[in-house]
């Protein structure tokens, strides 16, 4: 009986090593360990065994039980690991052919800019502030100290609808709108659409787009005014940026002023881009008029404030080294594409 | 305007290299943006006198001069015609450089040597556009008492530096070699020379009288002063006057009129010189006419008309006032008698006239900016006394001065501390003093900080505190002004939630590949009826439009789409996805309220995609809004096509329209044959939208998952057995999808199939057969009344 076992057990392991898929695995087990299994038959004749001897080959049956089952289980992981390298070796991929195309657009630089520069703004406390682009000609000129007989509101100069209402020639009428609505202290930003009466070509266009900003608080000064736009340009430009403020004149402001930022091509030795000046022209700024403040209904004894304008699609070229204002509105998708 | 540097340091002794002024300039306010010498090149060109001419032995279009150079005598052989015996010329000898860069040396013509050669103007690089071209086309010769062996370049100023200075608006005082002196003493801390005029002040008034007299009848002369004089010779003016002019680009032409020119350069008082016998009258009238022409100064027959303000002879018109002379009283060879006129006139007056005649003059251009009355009698006597000092006339006595209002100097209080305050700093009121005192106010200690000061009546664009304030900080430097960060009141600021929600629709639109276009706002009625659409009646036309195709305010996006696609397809850009967000203006109906301008998001594609795609996208935007019901109705625009558009509603608001461009409009606009847009009014969008995201708790119950499909007549909109099933199953309809639509043999024709796919669920308990069954029998019986639709097995 003993030799029987032993015999059965040499057999399902030469059995086993034979298998070479999962499936067959099974019919080994079956075959030994079933109900009606080689082992469970031999098994059923231990009731002519001697009571000296059943204890003995119990013990030898069950031990070959357990192996048998040890080496199934080892053969089952052999296998599927053989499986599984067959199927990585099957699976491989040229992994340096193209990825699928998925294709993002993009904004246009213009918004590319505004939004670089409303984060800015934000920032700093600031809000944004929208107003009408066809504007009561008082808003555009008269609230904003413009002369009454100033050639900006000529024909030539200024797009009319009507004698009294006008296509805004600068967002400065929305600080007018601000000022008028809300009480100080405030900070805005109102980037947006104006007009004036130019004919297209590379640096001009009859549309384009400014941003404005404004703050009214009390006890504004000029060294907030530079301390502030010094900051801003730092922030678009980078930290090396130098800032130099012009004497100027506008009527909105008074003192007025102009800043230019050091070429951020050459950092100020000169070259293509600044005129070979260092130097490149950015905003207009100054202290807000006193005679516009009264118009808002705000005191200029109590309350001073700053304001600044530049222009959208100047920097936007700028920054980009755009050589042509029209390519910004012509919508050339190879053109559009550049600015991912 | 261009500054002489040499005539500016007549007045302030500027010692620093030009470049360094320029900035020093350029920083106190006075905008310079370039610095040109006139000449850069010219070396050792120097004034010689021919004394004799001979023929060339070798050659006939030659000839040789001797020429007397003070030091030495030398042989130049020319082939120049305009030399003479006695001529004093400009020699480039040997080793000179002429302006374009050439080097000069000794060279043989025809067997002689030459050594060196004479000069025209442009070989000494003085401006060509400046001289005749008798002048520009021969050797310049020089005038007789010119000294001989001298440098060209220091006796015609072709070392100047030619200053380009932008004035802003408000200072017309600048519009001269005297105000720019002024700021440059003002900006180095230097004296300033004064200018020399005529002392008319023992002078006899009667003189004058017997010639003349002269009425204002029109507000917009404030001032006229008119001074006459005898002409002793009319010719070139001096060499040294000439080249001023030169330098400041105005062309000599005799010396009376190169005096006016002068005195217009050196102070900014444009002057005109009348023939007086050719006023054939005694009196000199300033007003308005009824005459309809006048010939001016340079030949030009004017269209005048009763706006505009003349100078008569109490009959006819003899000048333009502040523009330009007429040609009957123009000084002539003959002129015996001068009237010099040294007058104001309104800036708003000359501005209109000139742009009504289109003519712009130095003259004009410095009235439109506005002319300081005070400086009209000022400029008559610096021109008698130029006159007198070149010889050109003898003085008759008297000056005539009409000036009903003469002018008050004003007077602006400035309180140091309140300066200090507004900028930032902190000077002394001595310091403050003493930077006005430099810009020549006239400064009084009124108490211990407030300073009284005296505006000149040149500075017109002095009123306030802040305009002196503006004064003090410019002299005292924008560069010194520390920077600081705002004070005050904390500031949230950030955007608003419409701002956001713009911003969000623009990434969904970028991260589905298409890209944000820019375009104009304005369209026309031309570019309009291509959309093959009735032009409405509430645009927005243009009163002075830049041509047509610009002449209306736009009131839809997809015109411009449509030309971006075109652009782009035309270009051979094989596809192309676009959108914009940008304003619409319309009419506005209520009277007294400006035009009505709406945000619309336009969204096209063309070369990849189809009705479907773009409705996708579509749908993506709106259920990104919180828009999960949004309703595709069949029509829309006549620029789509018509069996291929649909009209978006959401809640019974309509928000725009989605479908293919029509043929016709295809072909006007030269599209590709297939092109899609969108356009959705975004404030109504904006409306509809639910931007607030709230959690919902995970189903605890399984859901049940039916597949219907449906056969039902081809015509009938899809949309619409999607109502009857969402209808009929109420809250329990957890999603419907439509995920088969067949047409083909194996159903009749003219039917179709739609298969959906429903998913059920309730909250609370798993959904039963018992549930469910009832729900679909009630689904495919409305849907058989309705649409005689069947259940397809
Ligand atoms: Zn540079």
């Amino acid at each position: 009986m003993e030799l029987e076992l032993k015999q059965l057990r040499d057999r399902c392991i030469a059995d086993l090593s034979a298998v070479t898929e999962l499936k067959s695995l099974d019919n080994v087990r079956i075959k030994y360990l079933g109900k009606k299994g080689e082992l469970t038959i031999a098994l059923k004749g231990m009731g002519k065994l001697s009571n000296e001897e059943r204890p003995v080959i119990g013990k030898l049956a069950n031990e070959i039980r357990e192996e048998i089952e040890s080496n199934i289980m080892a053969q089952k992981q052999l296998l599927e690991q053989q499986e599984i390298e067959a199927q990585i070796k099957e699976e491989r991929i040229d992994v340096s052919l193209p990825g699928q195309k998925h294709q993002a657009g993009n904004l246009h630089p213009l918004t590319t800019i505004i939004n670089d520069l409303k984060e800015i703004f934000l920032g700093m406390g600031f809000s944004i502030a929208e107003g009408p682009e066809i504007e009561w000609a008082k808003y555009n000129f008269d609230y904003l100290n413009v002369p009454q007989d100033h050639s900006a509101r000529d024909l030539q100069d200024t797009f009319y609808y009507q004698d009294d209402i006008v296509l805004r020639t600068q967002t400065s009428p929305v600080q007018v709108r601000v000022m008028e609505e809300q009480q100080p202290p405030l900070r805005i930003i109102s980037p947006g659409r104006v007009y004036r009466f130019d004919e297209i070509d590379a640096t001009h266009s009859p549309v384009f787009h400014q941003m404005e900003g404004l703050v009214i608080d009390k006890g504004i000064t000029m060294s907030d005014l530079k301390g502030t736009l010094d900051l801003f340009a730092k922030k678009l430009f980078g930290e090396q940026t130098k800032t130099k403020f012009r004497p100027h004149q506008f009527y909105f402001t008074e003192p007025s002023a102009e800043m230019d930022v050091t070429c951020f091509k050459c950092g100020g030795v000169g070259c293509k881009v600044c005129s070979n000046t260092g130097w490149i022209e950015i905003l207009g700024c100054g202290m807000v008029h006193p005679n516009v403040l009264r118009f808002c209904g705000i005191d200029p004894d109590e309350y001073s404030g700053f304001a600044f304008g530049m222009g959208l699609d100047r920097i936007t070229m700028i920054k980009y080294g755009i050589n042509d204002l029209r390519l910004l509105f012509e919508n050339d998708l190879r053109f559009l594409a550049q600015f991912k | 305007m261009l500054v002489s540097l040499n005539w500016l340091k007549e007045f302030v002794d500027i010692k620093m290299a030009p470049f360094d002024f320029g900035e020093a300039l350029t920083m106190s306010g006075t905008k310079v943006e370039t610095l040109t010498v006139v000449s850069e090149n010219v070396v050792n060109i120097f004034t010689g006198q021919i004394t004799k001419i001979e023929a060339h032995p070798n050659a006939d279009k030659l000839t040789v001069c001797t020429v007397d150079m003070g030091t030495d005598q030398r042989v130049i052989v020319t082939a120049a015609k305009n030399v003479f015996e006695g001529a004093i010329v400009p020699v480039a000898i040997d080793g000179a450089v002429i302006a374009n860069g050439t080097k000069i040396g000794t060279n043989d013509f025809r067997g002689l040597l030459s050594y060196g050669m004479f000069c025209s103007i442009e070989e000494l690089g003085m401006n060509t556009d400046l001289f005749s071209k008798e002048i520009m086309e021969g050797i310049l010769i020089l005038p007789e008492n010119t000294p001989l062996g001298m440098d060209a370049r220091e006796l015609l100023w072709l070392d100047d530096v030619i200053i380009d200075v932008e004035l802003t608006a408000n200072r017309s005082d600048c519009q001269s070699i005297v105000g720019i002196a002024r700021e440059a003493a003002a900006t180095l801390d230097l004296p300033m020379a004064e200018v020399p005029v005529y002392d008319a002040t023992a002078e006899s008034a009667d003189e004058i009288a017997d010639y003349l007299a002269v009425r204002i009848e029109d507000s917009a002369c404030p001032r006229y002063v008119a001074k006459m004089l005898k002409v002793k010779k009319i010719e070139d003016s001096p060499l040294w006057m000439q080249k001023k002019l030169l330098n400041s680009g105005v062309r000599p032409i005799n010396n009376i009129v190169d005096v006016t020119n002068y005195v217009m350069l050196e102070l900014g008082q444009p002057l005109h010189a009348f023939d007086y016998h050719s006023l054939k009258s005694q009196e000199i009238v300033v007003t308005t006419t009824a005459d309809k022409k006048m010939v001016t100064l340079d030949d030009k027959e004017r269209e005048i008309d009763e706006s505009m303000l003349m100078i008569t002879n109490g009959k006819a018109p003899v000048a333009i006032a502040g523009v330009m002379g007429g040609e009957n009283s123009e000084i002539t060879d003959k002129t015996s008698l001068i009237v010099l006129e040294s007058a104001n006139f309104n800036k708003g007056s000359v501005r209109l006239t000139a742009k009504q005649l289109g003519l712009r003059t130095e003259a004009s251009s410095r009235f439109e900016k506005g002319v300081d009355p005070e400086l009209a009698a000022v400029a008559a006597l610096r021109a008698t006394q130029l006159l007198l000092d070149i010889g050109a006339c003898d003085v008759i006595e008297g000056m005539i001065d009409v000036y009903p209002q003469v002018t008050e100097l004003k007077k602006v209080a400035l309180d140091v501390n309140w300066f200090n305050a507004f900028v930032g700093i902190s000077l002394t009121v001595e310091e403050v003093s003493s930077m006005l005192t430099r810009l020549f106010f006239t400064v009084k200690k009124i108490s211990d900080a407030v300073l009284e000061v005296e505006v000149p009546s040149y500075r017109m664009d002095i009123a306030l505190k802040e305009d002196l304030a503006e004064e003090v900080v410019r002299i005292f430097g924008y560069d010194r002004i520390p920077g600081t960060i705002m004070g005050g009141e904390t500031m949230v600021g950030g955007k608003t939630p419409v701002q956001k929600f713009e911003d969000s629709l623009k990434n969904i639109l970028v991260g589905q590949g298409y890209y944000e276009t820019l375009t104009s706002s304005f369209t026309s009625e031309k570019r309009l009826h291509g959309l093959n659409t009735q032009l409405e009646d509430n645009l927005i036309p243009l009163i002075n439009p830049l041509g047509e195709e610009n002449s209306i305010m736009r009131h839809t996006l997809v015109g411009h789409q449509l030309e971006v696609i075109s652009l782009n397809y035309n270009r051979k850009n094989p596809a192309g996805r676009f959108f914009e967000l940008s304003n619409t203006y319309r009419k506005n109906t209520k009277p007294g309220e400006l035009p009505i301008e709406a945000k619309k998001l336009a969204i096209s594609a063309y070369g990849s995609g189809d009705y479907f795609k773009l409705k996708g996208v579509v749908e993506l935007l709106l259920t990104h809004s919180g828009i999960n019901d949004p309703e595709f109705v069949a029509g829309g625009s006549d620029f789509l096509h018509p069996g291929r558009k649909a009209e978006i509603f959401v809640a019974g608001v309509k928000l725009g329209e989605i479908g293919e461009i029509h043929p016709m409009v295809v072909k006007h606009y030269e599209l590709p044959k297939r092109c899609y847009v969108c356009q959705l009014s975004f404030d109504e969008l904006f409306e509809c939208a639910t931007l607030d995201n709230k959690f919902t708790d995970l189903p605890k119950f399984p859901a049940s998952n039916r597949d219907l499909a449906i056969l039902i007549k081809d015509e009938i909109p899809a949309a619409a057995i999607a109502a009857i099933i969402r209808k009929n199953s109420g809250e329990i309809l957890e999603s419907i999808e439509l995920f088969d639509v067949y047409t083909g043999a194996q159903i009749p024709a003219g039917y179709k199939s739609l298969a959906y796919a429903l998913n059920f669920r309730h909250h609370e308990r798993t959904l039963t057969d018992n549930d469910i069954n009832p729900v679909i029998d009630q689904i495919l019986g409305e849907l058989k009344q309705a649409f005689d639709a069947q259940l397809r097995e």
